[in-house]
């Protein structure tokens, strides 16, 4: 298979230009606004069928189903939707595209970015399965934002493989269908007795006749989408690519530097960008000039708007951009010295403001009954910092401008750029590249306007790419969040009552329509496994939100990584109250549905796979911890504590997932891998705090990610339990593993710690 | 200035103290070769220089001038036809489907590769320590470790052999 991505696809892209449309869903047959160069119709079911783009003949499109989003909203929108809210609507253009070429290859466009994730690979096995073509006739490419393709969502939230499942593998059955049908009446013959092989369709026992894609595509003479009922989908267990290890796509340009990122992008007589810093959290800039800057060499445009807080230049090298923006004479209202106590202070999850997520049964009355437990969770700011920092290069030209960045939501960057231009959006193409990594960082597309105001100043194409300190400072970070857990146990050490008061900021929010976080209350990004799934007749979730002078956001898993650190934590001082064993009580508490009996089934597989039932040799230690959502999640930490240095080691790293039917269990995996470490990272090393007015934060020097030496050995099982359709298999593994490693400390060393990153200092102070 | 990259000899009219990261991405087009921090931490811009892995974002274009210099691009070798021979710490890299996002994998190879010419049969825990200067951000550590064993001709785990 083939890929076409970043250079290559923005000179296709250009020679594929369309405009919009205005498709209504659900008129059979209608003819709608015309797509560019295309001619298409919309289907009862929502797909798109027309002609395709240049190069190509026939093209299917699909939605992402309302019914997919769901999946991952529905759990956490809950019942707080509003009806009519226009953040659920399908968008007007179809996010997917297959097409049918002239050599007869399929392409597939997808508006999902590949981060590293394997995305790219995950769709393509689907698309390949339901063709019934051989991977080597599939092309994939990475669409942009004129492509005629819409991605309203962004690229995250693990939500790719599980949302495009179900409409690829129909689009890609129906356009089999389509071509089946016309190769039936070409060559004579029933459909029924037709096979794919190569690129077209064979006689399966008779003459040798065939007929390839593109010509029974030109000759098209029914453009009836099949119903869905006549989709022959094929069964489950006859794939032979959905389900294999399939070798990434992407993986070979990576080991040989030719994959191209945002930070990679070159074009002729381009210039390079920097762009004047707020030096405090609340900063804003009174008065800019180039000063000095202009006698630096090299130096070619000054971009001053003092109203909107930007300042920039463009120069020749980056070297001579980054010494003219420091040389630039700027002045600030720098506001208030913001402390990290005063933040902490307000993240206190008590009086007014908060919102009941979860109540069932009656909380407050049952936790005067029984053995009381008590205790407080607090987890930092966090940083993503993908090693790949923010960047892009734009060219304006004639009032069009064309931008190439590492984003994942081309389509928020797109409007934010005509906007910062004052243009049409019409006039502005965004083309993601790969991605150095997003992490949820990279739904900012700050960069990508920069880039385009300095091109238009400039004249020429400007590239412009933060430096580490730039991206560390200017980025939304994971919001610090306190949890305050009660609970309360009968006596034969049953569960009676849990109390979740949760305090954090905005996640998801941050991105969201003013509308729907006024209707909605709790952010469901920062609340994510706040609830307690557990079977507890009295359970009551209470989530404050509260604005913050940092900024706040997407950050890999949003809330799921404190909340499950707290909440899995409390559950072990409550097995530990109760004198349980800590899997056999969760299992004792686990409830009787199809959710429970998952989660039981990925809990004993983890407790086999990290040999829970025998003791761990000499000075280590084990804990357990799990999540559960659409996606499960158990995991066993094995550690050692250094009593003399405060140091803990995380050896091994058992884990046991339910993400539902996998398409590449080799990237699950890797995923699961990249998770840990993420996990480890936060529970041990990673934590950003506030000092008067700014973070504290330098280069990696005053922010260490984990590295190998501290990194544990991973081993993990995907377990079946029958589900059909995939789940988000991106971010969940990160949810359990600071409770697990919290959970063995305790095992380790009978104290516990409640607040992260468990520092050697915390240790040591725990240990006193 | 003369640079000598990937056995191929360029004159370059760039100031003396721009570093060599910057040169060989934006005068040289070689983007291969990564930006991560600028500090000499994080090891996405590891390149090799007379043979030594060494943190090219740290090195002033005056101090390696005359230098044999190869960085990812020159690793794997093409033949007359164009075919590529991957260098077999890429071929490992590939074979247990190390990199996530990517960024990180040119400064995790060309560490590899300079570790392993100086000691081929290198013990796990010597793998560790020579790259445990590379942050990988995505968090494929298991599969370098991995990788680099394989490449060392041992399976991961595996104690050396003296």
């Amino acid at each position: 298979m083939t890929q076409e991505q970043s250079r290559n696809q923005a000179v296709e892209a250009q020679a594929d230009s369309t405009g919009a449309n205005n498709g209504e869903e659900g008129a059979e047959g209608a003819e709608s606004a015309p797509l560019g160069k295309r001619r298409w119709r919309l289907s009862r079911r929502g797909f798109l069928i027309g002609m395709g783009a240049a190069g190509a003949s026939l093209a299917v499109g699909a939605y992402f189903g309302r019914p997919a989003l769901h999946l991952y909203m529905a759990e956490n929108l809950a019942a707080s939707e509003p009806a009519g809210s226009s953040f659920m609507q399908l968008d007007s253009d179809p996010p997917l595209w297959l097409e049918v070429l002239e050599d007869s290859r399929i392409r597939l466009s997808v508006v999902k970015v590949e981060m590293g994730q394997g995305v790219h690979t995950s769709i393509a096995q689907i698309a390949v399965e339901e063709l019934g073509i051989s991977w080597a006739d599939l092309v994939v490419a990475q669409a942009d934002t004129t492509s005629g393709l819409v991605d309203g969502f962004g690229t995250g939230g693990s939500l790719s493989v599980a949302a495009s499942y179900d409409p690829l593998r129909k689009a890609a059955a129906g356009l089999r269908s389509l071509l089946q049908r016309e190769a039936a009446a070409e060559l004579g013959v029933s459909e029924a007795a037709l096979r794919v092989e190569g690129r077209g369709f064979v006689v399966a026992d008779g003459p040798a006749a065939r007929a390839d894609f593109y010509s029974l595509a030109a000759a098209l003479s029914s453009w009836d989408f099949p119903e869905e009922e006549q989709l022959a989908l094929k069964p489950a267990d006859e794939f032979t690519v959905i389900g294999q290890p399939v070798a990434r796509v992407d993986v070979p340009d990576k080991v040989t530097g030719q994959a191209v990122y945002g930070y990679d992008m070159r074009m002729p007589e381009m210039l390079y960008g920097a762009v004047a810093r707020p030096p405090t959290l609340e900063a804003t800039l009174l008065n800019a000039s180039p000063g000095e800057a202009e006698a630096i060499e090299g130096v070619e445009a000054f971009v001053i708007d003092v109203e909107n807080g930007f300042a920039g230049v463009a120069a020749r090298s980056r070297s001579a951009a980054w010494a003219a923006v420091n040389s630039m004479e700027t002045e600030w209202d720098e506001g208030h010295l913001w402390q990290q106590e005063e933040i902490d202070a307000l993240i206190e999850p008590a009086g007014e403001g908060g919102v009941t997520i979860q109540r069932e049964g009656n909380a407050e009355a049952a936790l005067g009954k029984g053995t009381t437990v008590l205790a407080t969770y607090y987890t930092p700011f966090a940083v993503q910092a993908p090693l790949e920092a923010p960047a892009a290069l734009a060219d304006f030209q004639d009032g069009q401008v064309r931008v190439w960045v590492s984003t994942q939501f081309q389509e928020r960057a797109k409007g934010q750029i005509a906007e910062a231009l004052g243009v049409e959006t019409e006039t502005v193409q965004v083309v993601p590249t790969y991605l150095g990594g997003g992490f949820g960082s990279k739904l900012d597309t700050r960069v990508a306007i920069e880039a385009a105001r300095l091109s238009k100043a400039a004249g020429a194409p400007v590239h412009v790419g933060w430096d580490r300190v730039e991206a560390m400072h200017n980025g939304y970070l994971r919001p610090p969040t306190k949890n305050v857990l009660s609970g309360a146990l009968d006596e034969s050490g049953r569960i009676i009552a849990v109390e979740h008061l949760q305090g954090s900021s905005d996640v998801a929010f941050s991105f969201l329509p003013g509308f729907l976080s006024l209707v909605m209350g709790a952010d469901f990004g920062a609340t994510i496994a706040a609830r307690v799934e557990y079977d507890v007749p009295n359970r009551t979730v209470t989530a404050w939100r509260r604005t913050l002078p940092v900024w706040t956001g997407w950050w890999r898993g949003l809330g799921l990584f404190p909340n499950t650190f707290a909440v899995e934590s409390f559950i072990d001082e409550l097995a530990a109250a109760a004198g349980a064993d800590p899997l056999q009580f969760r299992l004792d508490h686990l409830p009787e549905s199809r959710a429970g009996a998952r989660m039981r089934a990925v809990l004993e597989a983890v407790a086999e796979l990290s040999d829970w039932g025998r003791p761990p040799a000499a000075g280590r230690a084990r804990g357990i911890a799990c999540h559960m959502s659409n996606t499960m999640v158990a995991e066993v930490a094995e550690i050692s504590v250094d009593e003399t240095t405060g140091e803990i080691s995380v050896h091994e790293l058992a884990c046991a997932v339910d993400c539902g039917l996998v398409v590449n269990p080799d990237g699950a995996k890797a995923q699961i891998e990249g998770n840990v470490m993420w996990g480890v990272g936060s529970t041990l090393i990673e934590q950003a705090y506030v000092k008067d007015g700014r973070l504290e934060l330098n280069n990696f020097e005053s922010y260490p990610l984990l590295t190998m030496r501290e990194a544990p050995n991973v081993r993990s099982v995907l377990v079946d339990t029958g589900i059909k359709t995939p789940y988000g298999m991106g971010e969940p593994p990160i949810g359990p593993v600071g409770a697990a490693v919290a959970n063995a400390f305790t095992a380790a060393t009978g104290r516990r710690i409640r607040t992260l990153p468990m520092t050697p200092a915390r240790v040591l102070e725990a240990l006193a | 200035m003369e640079l000598n990259v990937n056995g191929r000899s360029y004159t370059l009219d760039v100031p003396a103290e721009e570093r060599l990261l910057w040169v060989l991405r934006d005068w040289l087009g070689l983007t291969g070769t990564k930006y991560g921090c600028g500090v000499g931490i994080c090891g996405a811009c590891t390149v090799h220089i007379n043979g030594a892995a060494v943190r090219s974002c740290l090195m002033p274009l005056a101090a390696v001038s005359g230098a044999e210099i190869r960085t990812i691009e020159g690793l794997a070798e093409r033949d007359g036809g164009g075919e590529l021979t991957l260098h077999p710490v890429q071929q490992a890299f590939i074979d247990h489907q190390v990199p996530q996002c990517g960024w990180c994998m040119s400064g995790q190879i060309m560490q590899a590769v300079s570790f392993l010419e100086r000691n081929p049969l290198p013990s796990e825990e010597e793998t560790v320590r020579a790259m445990s200067g590379n942050y990988c951000r995505c968090g494929c550590y298991v599969r370098i470790l991995q990788a680099v064993q394989q490449a060392a001709g041992r399976a991961a785990g595996e104690e050396a052999a003296t």
